[in-house]
């Protein structure tokens, strides 16, 4: 579904990424860890557009995305959540779900006027089912920035899924979570891939990673040092010493 | 005494309509600041452009007065998307004084196109609305100014309307916020903004067009001028406030009028001037300075 060949990313001197292969196949959770600065939101950064890459293929369900639009990514199917929660602030609870749900699913650009009527009322319908999934219904329109952090990275989450993606990359979900909210997380994650959708999960929360993915790769300074299943990247020589910043990797 | 009272009732009501002008002008520095976070410098030459065109119509046809209206807005639009196009499209975002540079070039590039299509010379322009003296109490109000006041406050909720009840609007506010997010949502972000600036080019039309009718005359010196307030309101009201574009505009109209009644029309622009001042110490970020922070 989603596959890296050698991508890479330099700033000026700095190999950010260097050379990263990756698949993610479909209904899949891959966890992406390293240690801090070892490229992995650099990569999910170069997946989404944020960042052309430098060099190297990102291709997406068969197609050559590495030159395409973030917008235009999004509308293919591929959705993202932020490390820092970037919400639209100064929108309520609903708008910020109303205007990422507008963009779903349609592929092609859409008309800004366009298809009022149907479009609208399937729009506000599926944008009721995610208040409901986010647990929102009571605050739909409070302003977003008077939510707590909790409520605010289910949002978060609420938003990316209103894109309709097919792949859903996670940076850092569990960042500042306590251990309910991180047990609540895991079981939407979970959940995802019963509906099918691939995710690739960054993440620091070890216990989260290791329980839920089916494959799991390791970046250190830019390079995927190890891949595997939780079993096989806990027992890896080489991953045990970059966590613990051993000289001799 | 009781003269000098209903003398200063008096100029601060036409100041405060006329004022409207200015309230709509701010609105679209501000409007294209919110988006952008650049100031475009050329937006009130393409709003005495749009009003021009508007009297290129008439040249052919005696259309009635709000047909002259949506043409000014109309033009305004198709000149607000060619700045778009010209000034921010195509230069490097992260460049704080490419874009802002080349709306200045768009400014005095409408400015000259103005001068050498009319040689120069001011052209009349037809008063929109009957022009009546109303009695209110002890004071005269004229009636063209009240539409100019009416016909501002249509057009602002138009836009607010746009703002916070559809797609594009929230969209629009999206963007403004957070333009990375809203990439990341999906939203186009060149089609906002290029919309954005085809609504501020709208309204700004319309601000031309009440400017000519209240003035009475077109010509490509008012652009200079009416840049200079649309900053100064733009800079008092708060960057990126729409509120506060409003109040500001129809604080300097008040205020530069009442000036110019009691001191005359050479002091005017020096008390705005001294007005603005006072903001930049004592409140620089305006009546109501958005929060700030976006990605």
């Amino acid at each position: 579904m989603l596959e890296l060949k050698g991508l890479s990313k330099h700033f000026g001197g700095v190999k950010a990424v260097d050379g990263v292969d990756l698949r993610v196949r479909k209904g899949e959770i891959v966890g992406l860890i390293g240690p801090n600065g070892s490229g992995k939101s650099t990569t999910v950064n170069l997946v989404c557009g944020v960042y052309p890459a430098t060099a190297g293929r990102i291709m997406f369900e068969g197609a050559d995305i590495t030159r395409l639009a973030p917008h235009k990514r999004v509308r293919g199917g591929l959705a993202r959540t932020f490390q820092n929660i970037r919400l639209f602030q100064r929108l309520t609870v609903w708008e910020n779900l109303w205007v990422a749900r507008n963009t779903a699913g349609q592929g092609e650009p859409r008309r800004l006027f366009g298809n009022w009527v149907g479009g609208q009322r399937a729009a506000r319908a599926s944008v009721e089912e995610l208040l409901e999934f986010a647990g929102l219904h009571s605050k739909r329109d409070m302003v977003t920035g008077a939510l707590a952090f909790g409520e605010q990275r289910r949002l978060e989450f609420a938003r990316a899924l209103a894109a309709e993606p097919r792949l859903l990359l996670l940076d850092e979900p569990a960042a500042g979570m306590n251990l309910e909210e991180i047990g609540d997380l895991r079981h939407r994650i979970v959940d995802l891939r019963r509906r099918g959708l691939a995710v690739l999960l960054i993440e620091h929360v070890m216990e989260l990673v290791m329980g839920v993915s089916d494959r799991i790769a390791v970046l250190n300074f830019g390079r995927k040092i190890a891949e595997g299943s939780p079993a096989e990247i806990q027992a890896h020589p080489d991953v045990q010493a970059a966590y613990l910043g051993d000289a001799e990797v | 005494m009781q003269a000098g009272i209903i003398d200063f009732l008096q100029s601060l009501a036409d100041g405060v309509l006329f004022g409207t002008t200015y309230a709509i002008i701010g609105i679209g520095f501000t409007l294209i600041f919110g988006v952008m976070h650049k100031l475009n410098l050329s937006f009130a030459a393409a709003s005495i452009g749009g009003a021009y065109l508007s009297l290129a119509l008439l040249a052919v046809w005696r259309a009635p007065s709000l047909v002259l209206l949506a043409t000014s807005a109309a033009g305004g639009a198709a000149l607000g998307v060619l700045v778009f196009l010209s000034c921010f499209r195509f230069i490097r975002a992260d460049n704080a004084l490419a874009p802002l540079m080349a709306t200045v070039g768009m400014l005095l590039l409408i400015d000259e196109a103005i001068a050498h299509l009319t040689a120069g010379v001011p052209l009349r322009y037809p008063a929109l609305f009957p022009d009546v003296m109303l009695d209110v109490g002890p004071m005269m109000v004229r009636s063209d100014l009240l539409f100019v006041f009416a016909i501002g406050c249509v057009a602002t909720s138009l836009l607010m309307w746009l703002l916070y009840r559809t797609r594009v609007g929230i969209a629009t506010r999206a963007v403004a916020q957070r333009p990375v997010a809203a990439a990341l949502c999906g939203i186009g972000i060149g089609r906002v903004n290029a919309t954005t600036f085809a609504l501020a080019g709208a309204l700004g039309g319309v601000a031309g067009a009440l400017t000519g009718t209240a003035v009475g005359v077109l010509s490509p010196l008012l652009t200079l001028p009416i840049t200079v307030k649309g900053l100064i309101v733009t800079v008092i009201g708060g960057l990126g406030s729409i509120p506060g574009a409003i109040l500001a505009g129809l604080l300097v109209g008040g205020f530069e009028n009442i000036i110019q009644h009691f001191r005359g029309v050479s002091e005017r622009d020096l008390h705005v001037m001294l007005l603005l001042f006072a903001f930049l110490v004592f409140r620089p970020g305006g009546l109501f300075a958005p929060p700030a922070g976006r990605d």
